[in-house]
């Protein structure tokens, strides 16, 4: 199908959506925001520094001060104009993918281009938060974008963006080295000093991931020793990626976002659904992959589990913490599967087909 | 030989005729619906054995004569008499009966937990304490509660408050009364079952039959009690009773309407063939919204609508609903809900007043969210904020100060939405799942001395006004706030259910990256 009929087609149809009434609940749901991207979150910090108060004095606002600059002078935050932006910051995100793949493709158009940019705009895990209007749909497109510069060499806007990701997230950080790699330039130091205080964990009110519970139920003893042990597991694995994946860096980027998607502090499920989403770059990979059917079954169990869970637990009070906890394991054995197929298919692909008689092993 | 037949039969006729006048059982059910939605029950059985005396105490000394009983039950009857109580009462209750919301209950005996009390006469046999003493143990294995825990550290004699609600009979004797709450005993199927071994149909007819311990435990407030008297002229009384309030909303999901098999789970196939009389009273609700009850057999006398039971046809299912009604509505989560004040001014000036709201850190406020109505409508211009401070998680509550304009004769509601966190496991008081208090809001009500803030509609100012004497704080009242709490018996679970699955997929990332492919040969060499 031509890209230029489908593209706005789906464009059109996110702003129909975005505009629709919606159930005021979506912006509060644990899964689709956490309180780093939490919109209700960023609305009361926008309306406090309006009064002259402080936004960062109390613990509710965690958003960075470019968002708080943005909606309070450029921008205001109403309805009409946050299902705008979002739905052009979701756009921008779906047009960015499919120059990537061009890019990597190194032709101007291609036949994949409107099912790339439908596997992008179609996705629950991102068309939900950004309903709810969640920051991490602005996240997730400065990563695209910087990822699309990269892929086409140009570096100063790529390394904007990517500057712009890390002051809204930090953990983000674990794309700085194989973007640079991707650059194939030197280190640039234009990056905003980052705030400290997502390492710290002070909010557990993040529910998906798997930190939360576990820092819950930990003695106060311990804490700053996990804490940086949970930390530094998610940079170990930056430079082993990126060596072993060197011939092609934009693989080594896509598997390091899912390892962003499992291991990050506060995760939502825009940052699985990024992950799903980029795999419709390497379709060379799908033959490879060993068991893609479980890791999409587990992804649909979790998924359902999920919301159900937390609504049984919280709203009606039948249900227990470990039911949740338990879903959010399940969302982490399956994101780690998919991870491991990646991973697992990447490799295996260089050694191409096998001849006759021959098996593959790792030693 | 036929009349020799007939005459034993006509005898046998007139002993169970005899035995049957002298003991009468009488069951009712009551439902009384409540101003907040809620349904208060009330279960009666009572048995009455005329004629019939409590043992008099001076003779416990010698062999009690022999005591038949046809409905009257066995097992209590043989306590009182081994104990020669004169007066008894026992209840077992759970929750918090709410009078402002509920009013008066039918049987005052509403104190939580488990409370026993009796009039036992004075005897040189056996003291009334050593009475008092076996009296509870029995009592105690007869309901499956731990009432022998009523020793004499919990025991006293408060014969001011507890008046004897039957006679006591002259003996020459005086008698004491002998009381002794638990109020930490829990309440539940175990003291049921021997309450219903006491019915002579137990529960498997009439009004009996509705008693699903399912049901009657998830209630918001229930109470099963056991009440011996004696009454001078007619005999000894034993009322079991079994009290409830239920709410309808919960189960139906947003109306009010009851009916028996939605409360209880079940109907009345069979009604008691023992029972002199067998009724179901409901309360009609004095608000002028339409009610329609259901079945059309019933009467309707002083307020109340009876139903007999024996006559009425079976099953029987009593249902009421308020059928203009839309969803009776109220309710938050555990992880964020709505903070509300409501003020109202009566008198014919407009006033202001400062208002204080500290909070600790675990209730955070939406201001964005702040909403003002006065008699329903929408003024954000009541209200001008002078202060707030944010609270800071783990270091500081929230301060928030505000003065309020409040119109005369109005009622000012405020209301934001509040988020609840989810604390960690060492910040839990030791009972966790009863929730965090949370300090009163305070007012402090200003006047101006200058008369625009006069209701324009007065052409004179109230005759007092210069002396009028505003109160110079008032506090709101302190409300419970319940949040999500963790499984505070799985930390060690907890810590290695995340760290295998974490330690799993950093191995097999690990295996995946560091080792080399190799091809081997599985096949023979071809020849």
């Amino acid at each position: 199908m031509d890209f230029g009929l489908v593209y706005p087609a789906l464009v059109a149809g996110r702003l129909l959506l975005a505009f629709a009434p919606l159930p005021d609940a979506l912006k509060h749901d644990h899964q689709l925001s956490s309180p780093l991207t939490s919109y209700p979150r960023l609305q009361e910090g926008v309306y406090l520094f309006q009064h002259g108060i402080d936004p960062y004095s109390g613990g509710l606002f965690r958003h960075s001060p470019l968002l708080l600059s943005l909606f309070s002078t450029a921008l205001p935050l109403n309805k009409f104009t946050s299902a705008c932006l979002w739905t052009a910051c979701d756009a921008i995100s779906a047009w960015a993918l499919v120059k990537i793949w061009r890019a990597r493709q190194r032709v101007s158009q291609s036949s994949r281009d409107s099912l790339i940019a439908a596997i992008y705009l179609l996705n629950p895990y991102l068309l939900l938060p950004t309903l709810a209007l969640s920051t991490s749909t602005i996240e997730n497109m400065l990563f695209l974008l910087s990822l699309m510069f990269a892929s086409q060499g140009q570096s100063s806007p790529s390394l904007l963006a990517l500057a712009l990701l890390v002051q809204l997230s930090l953990p983000s950080a674990i794309f700085i080295v194989p973007m640079i790699l991707l650059l194939l330039s030197d280190p640039v130091s234009r990056l905003a000093s980052p705030r400290e205080f997502n390492t710290y964990l002070s909010s557990i009110l993040a529910k998906l991931g798997l930190w939360w519970y576990f820092f819950t139920e930990m003695f106060d003893h311990f804490r700053p020793f996990f804490l940086m042990v949970f930390s530094a597991h998610l940079l170990i694995y930056v430079l082993p990626v990126c060596l072993k994946f060197q011939h092609d860096i934009l693989y080594a980027t896509y598997i390091l976002a899912g390892v962003y998607a499992t291991f990050k502090p506060y995760p939502t499920l825009s940052d699985p659904g990024l992950f799903i989403s980029l795999i419709s770059l390497f379709p060379e990979t799908y033959q490879y992959l060993r068991y893609p059917i479980v890791t999409t079954l587990l992804h649909l169990h979790s998924a359902l589990l999920l919301p159900l869970f937390h609504h049984l637990w919280l709203s009606q009070g039948t249900g227990n913490a470990n039911f949740f906890y338990a879903s959010t394991l399940v969302f982490g054995v399956s994101n780690g599967a998919a991870l491991l197929d990646a991973i697992w298919a990447g490799l295996r692909i260089a050694v191409g087909n096998l001849p006759e008689g021959y098996e593959l092993i790792q030693k | 030989m036929f009349w020799r037949n007939n005459i034993l039969a006509v005898l046998l006729l007139c002993c169970t005729w005899c035995l049957a006048t002298s003991e009468e059982f009488h069951e009712a059910l009551t439902f009384r619906p409540l101003q907040d939605g809620r349904l208060a029950t009330r279960f009666t059985f009572t048995t009455l054995l005329r004629g019939a005396y409590p043992r008099d105490p001076s003779t416990l000394q010698e062999e009690d004569e022999s005591q038949h009983y046809a409905i009257f039950p066995l097992a209590l009857g043989q306590v009182l008499r081994e104990y020669a109580v004169t007066e008894l009462h026992l209840t077992l209750n759970a929750g918090k009966w709410d009078y402002d919301h509920w009013g008066y209950p039918d049987e005052p005996g509403v104190g939580t937990g488990a409370e026993l009390w009796a009039w036992m006469g004075e005897s040189a046999a056996r003291s009334v304490d050593e009475r008092w003493k076996g009296l509870r143990n029995a009592l105690s294995g007869q309901f499956c509660a731990s009432l022998g825990s009523l020793d004499e550290q919990r025991t006293t004699s408060p014969e001011l408050t507890f008046r004897p609600e039957g006679s006591l009979p002259q003996w020459g004797t005086t008698h004491q009364l002998r009381h002794g709450t638990l109020p930490s005993e829990h309440v539940c199927t175990e003291n049921l079952t021997p309450f219903l071994k006491l019915l002579p149909c137990k529960s498997l007819t009439g009004i009996a039959s509705l008693l699903n311990p399912h049901r009657l435990f998830d209630a918001d407030w229930h109470g099963l009690g056991v009440h011996v008297r004696y009454l001078e002229n007619e005999g000894i009384e034993v009322r079991l009773s079994f009290q409830s309030v239920f709410d309808p909303v919960r189960y139906s999901n947003g109306r009010r309407d009851w009916s028996l098999r939605s409360v209880f789970d079940r109907v009345i196939d069979r009604s008691c063939p023992i029972a002199h009389s067998s009724e179901i009273r409901v309360a009609i609700p004095k608000e002028e919204t339409a009610v329609a009850i259901t079945p059309d057999s019933y009467t309707t006398h002083a307020g109340f609508v009876y139903f007999n039971v024996s006559n009425a046809s079976k099953p029987l299912d009593i249902s009421m609903s308020w059928p203009d009604e839309q969803k009776f509505e109220y309710g938050s989560s555990q992880s964020r809900g709505r903070l509300s004040v409501s003020i109202t001014n009566h008198m014919p000036i407009t006033i202001q007043t400062s208002y204080l709201e500290s909070m600790p850190w675990l209730l955070q406020f939406y201001l964005h969210s702040l909403q003002i109505y006065s008699n329903g409508v929408s003024r954000d211009d009541l209200i001008s904020i002078v202060s707030y401070i944010p609270s800071v998680p783990h270091v500081r509550p929230t301060l928030f100060q505000a003065i309020l304009t409040l119109p005369p004769k109005s009622t000012l509601h405020l209301s934001m939405d509040v988020i609840k966190p989810f604390l960690r496991y060492t910040e839990h008081p030791p009972d966790a799942q009863r929730g965090w208090d949370l300090p009163p809001a305070v007012l402090v009500p200003l006047l101006h001395s200058n008369s625009s803030t006069l209701d324009p509609g007065l052409s004179n100012p109230p005759s007092g006004f210069e002396q009028l004497r505003l109160p110079r704080r008032m506090y709101t009242p302190v409300l419970l706030v319940d949040l999500a709490t963790p499984d505070f018996s799985m930390p060690y679970n907890v810590i290695i259910m995340s760290c295998t699955l974490i330690a799993l997929i950093f191995g097999m990332v690990f295996n995946l990256l560091t080792r080399k492919f190799t091809l081997i040969r599985v096949s023979p060499e071809p020849k």
